[in-house]
């Protein structure tokens, strides 16, 4: 049995950051992946500004390979039905464009960590002073001994599942799935990442340049058919935006999201020694972007985990009120108080906006309050209504809500 | 995969488009722990030589974090400085075996310039020792790892006392030296590294050198506000003054502005001893005026004080009771004031270091008070350093920043005497280029008050106090460790870069301090 101070599950950008700042504080951390490192894993790649931030002051300047091409994104063009394209660029320029096979292994190579790739988590017990983590790695069972343990292996984490067997079943699931193909002519800028508020389409459309390809994405709720999704997207696209693509490469790809949490404050943040944080934790950012809150989620679980071993306080409670900071900046962005009146994104949506003609306003808000119809049967509306009027007196979005 | 290697303190290739992160220089300013190479070696040669390194988690674990308490690193072993001898010791075998030497004292730093992360931390407070007072010369030879409340305790009972030392008395001599060091009597005194007349170092390279401004003068203007780039300080002479109590007079106002106004009044005119605003918020806020002689008292009664717009302590209740009444949804703002007041006030009182009125003495009053009232297991205190007729703006926009972010805060603005043939000195340091005359300083403290902050937030925090000086062209007290980031932003590429060559050249392998400026 291999006795560390500290386990994160999941070799992710969270995991990274979670063990840049144990292993600062000299503590034994292992990063537990389950595939070989470097290790594949789908993603539109596009990290916000801050995460970009967060990268270079915790690990350096990125090298060439942990880029895809194009090397930089320039902002996000929102289309909407009504066929009004509003292109906004990123605060403070461009933002790199993330080849997640390799940015994640480099960032967990400078975080200092020792990862045990092939590796799969497969259980936990919580002792109150330690935790036994079950493994298994070529098929050989292998058993750790940890202070503490982070899961930070995405959405359907299992670290999640160990801890609350019942989580799953309590959020609604969706599908993202994208493709690749070769271009023929594309209209679309390949310095913008696109996004469709188009019911029509799905919960969740997308394209964007990649490597000499362009990416049609669909996300929808699980159980829908992705090849007839991705199928209604090609053809609104050649349709209306003229976008002449060659059939899908083989190498299409899809997971599944746990969309929601973040909406609505229900963030799960572990129990006792157990600590979960980036997407499993919930963190999404609008337009799905996960890294940028995965970065400073994960580091909040490691600074938690120093600060409560130095305190000699329950971690749990220490990772609870420093993660506050984070939820706040996470939740705001889909409050409709805060898009309305301040400036929760990473780019400027209301002057965007503004740009446009009175008409074109009102089709877009149009098209926007109808593609936010697509998502009543999740019955959020009056939780993120009640979280965004609660935001100003209670300075923050409430703790009780979190599992 | 390919990852370049950067070198300290230069800006590394960034294949990312050159309009990302715009305004901000790509480098990494959460160090990388040190990876341990030549390691084992270094500490044989080290033990050979009689140099105890302890390598036990217990010794290092008491210096995983300074004074801030969110950088956190963990030396391979800790060295406590018994002599210049030995750190040269230590530093030649560093440099040999290129492992980072992190000197450290107090701990009061607050991005972790003190912190090591790996390699070896050098302790200087093992030199903590007052070698010789010369009556006659108004001298005082000391090592430089004594904390200033050990050497006011040296020299009271002389009857003596430096010159300036920051409020917070558990900050070492050589520290100071290193970085500034600010008091309330810094507007008529200069900053208190401004006092030292010479020092040994230890250079990188392991050299033990006396400097002074005449003797190995290039060495000594580096050292001097170095930020422990240019060598360990080992021992300084330092002027002091007779030992005076203080005379105290407060005055209070509703408004920054004012309050800097007569602050910078009574600073152009030498009208006072001591002068600093401390506030609460910037609801309450406090000039603090005080003197060390009845003449010189007298003398701002008569020709200043009717100047100052500030109330007395009645007076300014009666102002906020009427303030607050035309305000009722502000009752919480004015309780926190009332239980702020009730509690720090009678701190600055205490009747054990007031003799006939005058306080006795400040150093102790002034330390015990900060540690108690504002200290806490963060401290977080950006700051801006400006020149005098920008710093009004720029206390005005902090404050707007931490109302922001903090519930609760507290302001602490000072003015810094500068000496015109220390120029060379305040290059590349707190002391904002172009300064002439006084510099004024502010520093931005949230109070936590058992809250518990993520680093982020923190770091949230800074960056916004800090953008204000990249945009005013200002500096700051504490631009290293994890604030470095902003040193070519505020002092341009061509300056840091001539500092960087003085750097390698003086530190080949780059072990001193590596991670703090470079």
């Amino acid at each position: 049995m291999r006795d560390v101070d500290v386990l994160i599950v999941g070799a992710s950008l969270a995991a990274a950051a979670a063990a840049k700042r144990t292993v600062d504080a000299g503590l034994e951390t292992v990063i537990l992946e389950r595939k070989e490192l470097p290790r594949h894993k789908i993603c539109s790649g596009i990290l916000s500004p801050r995460g970009h931030r967060f990268l270079l002051e915790n690990f350096g300047p990125l090298p060439r390979e942990v880029l895809h091409e194009p090397t930089s994104c320039r902002g996000v063009t929102f289309h909407f039905p009504c066929r009004v394209e509003m292109p906004m660029d990123f605060f403070h320029g461009t933002t790199p464009h993330l080849h997640r096979k390799y940015s994640d292994y480099w960032a967990i190579q400078r975080s200092g960590a020792e990862a045990h790739d092939r590796t799969s988590f497969a259980g936990l017990e919580d002792k109150g002073d330690h935790v036994l983590v079950r493994a298994v790695r070529n098929g050989e069972p292998i058993e750790y001994r940890a202070r503490q343990v982070i899961g930070a292996d995405g959405p359907s984490s299992l670290v999640v599942r160990a801890v609350y067997p019942d989580y799953t079943k309590q959020i609604p699931w969706f599908f993202v799935g994208q493709k690749f193909h070769e271009i023929i002519d594309c209209p679309l800028s390949p310095e913008y990442f696109h996004f469709w508020f188009h019911p029509g389409l799905g919960h969740y459309t997308w394209s964007h340049a990649r490597d000499g390809r362009q990416i049609v994405g669909v996300g929808f709720k699980r159980g829908d058919n992705f090849a007839r999704k991705h199928q209604v997207v090609e053809a609104y696209l050649r349709d209306k935006h003229g976008v002449q693509l060659k059939p899908a490469d083989d190498d299409h790809e899809g997971c599944a999201e746990n969309f929601g949490p973040s909406l609505i404050n229900r963030y799960i943040f572990g129990k006792g020694n157990v600590l979960v944080t980036g997407q499993a934790a919930g963190f999404l950012n609008m337009i799905g972007e996960g890294m940028s809150c995965a970065l400073h989620s994960g580091a909040i679980s490691g600074e938690a985990i120093v600060e409560a071993q130095r305190r000699n306080r329950p971690v749990q409670e220490i990772y609870r009120k420093m993660i506050a900071s984070e939820v706040r900046r996470c939740s705001d962005q889909w409050n409709p108080l805060k898009i309305a009146f301040d400036r929760p994104h990473e780019a400027d949506f209301p002057e965007a906006l503004m740009k446009l003609s009175w008409r074109e306003r009102k089709l877009v808000l149009r098209d926007m309050w109808n593609f936010i119809v697509l998502f009543k049967e999740f019955k959020w509306g009056r939780q993120i209504a009640a979280a965004a009027l609660q935001r100003p007196l209670l300075g923050g979005y409430p703790l009780q809500k979190w599992l | 995969m390919d990852i370049p290697l950067v070198e300290p303190g230069t800006v590394g290739p960034c294949p990312v488009a050159p309009d990302a992160l715009q305004g901000i220089v790509r480098q990494q300013t959460n160090p990388a722990r040190w990876n341990g190479e030549g390691w084992p070696g270094f500490v044989a040669e080290l033990r050979t030589a009689g140099v105890d390194v302890a390598e036990s988690a217990s010794a290092r674990g008491i210096f995983a974090t300074d004074a801030g308490g969110t950088a956190y690193g963990m030396p391979h072993g800790v060295v406590v400085a018994r002599s210049a001898a030995q750190v040269a010791v230590l530093l030649r075998a560093a440099q040999a075996h290129r492992v980072p030497v992190t000197a450290r004292g107090g701990g009061l730093t607050t991005e972790g310039e003190s912190v090591a992360y790996g390699g070896v931390l050098l302790d200087m407070t093992g030199m903590s020792r007052v070698l010789t007072i010369d009556r006659a010369a108004m001298t005082v030879r000391t090592e430089a790892g004594i904390y200033w409340h050990g050497l006011a305790e040296e020299l009271r009972r002389e009857g003596l006392d430096y010159l300036s030392a920051p409020l917070n008395m558990t900050s070492s001599v050589g520290g100071t030296l290193g970085v500034g060091g600010i008091d309330v009597n810094s507007a008529r005194l200069g900053c208190s590294a401004d006092q030292a007349i010479a020092l040994q170092v230890v250079t990188p390279t392991g050299e033990i050198v006396e400097c002074s401004d005449s003797e190995n003068a290039e060495l000594f203007q580096r050292v001097i506000l170095g930020y422990g780039q240019f060598g360990v300080i080992t021992e300084a002479t330092l002027k002091i003054r007779p030992y005076t109590p203080l005379s105290m007079h407060y005055y209070y106002y509703s408004t920054l502005r004012e309050a800097i106004d007569d602050l910078q009044l009574l600073d152009r005119n030498d009208a006072s001893d001591y002068s600093g605003i401390l506030t609460i918020m910037d609801c309450a806020v406090n000039l603090l005026v005080a003197f060390d002689s009845a003449e010189r008292e007298a003398a701002f009664k008569a020709n200043w004080e009717k100047q100052l717009r500030g109330h007395g302590e009645f007076g300014f209740a009666l102002c906020m009771v009427g303030h607050y009444a035309r305000r009722p949804w502000r009752l919480g703002e004015a309780l926190y004031l009332l239980k702020r007041k009730q509690a720090v006030f009678p701190e600055f009182r205490r009747p054990e270091f007031h003799r006939d009125g005058r306080m006795d003495d400040r150093t102790v009053v002034f330390s015990r008070a900060v540690w108690k009232h504002w200290g806490s297991r963060n401290m977080v205190i950006p700051d801006l350093a400006t020149t005098a007729d920008k710093f009004v703006e720029a206390v005005e926009r902090g404050n707007a920043v931490c109302r922001k972010y903090f519930r609760h805060y507290t302001l602490y603005c000072v003015g810094i005497k500068l000496r015109a043939d220390h120029a060379a000195h305040y290059e590349m340091s707190c002391i904002p280029p172009g300064a002439e005359g006084w510099a004024y300083g502010c520093e931005f403290e949230p109070m936590i008050e058992g809250e518990v902050y993520s680093r982020d937030h923190f770091q949230s925090f800074k960056n916004a106090i800090y953008d204000i000086g990249v945009d005013m062209g200002a500096s700051y007290y504490r631009f290293g460790g994890m604030m470095k980031g902003y040193i070519r932003r505020v002092f341009g590429d061509a300056l840091v870069d001539r500092h960087l060559a003085m750097k390698r050249k003086a530190d080949p392998a780059m072990i001193l301090n590596r991670d703090v400026i470079f």
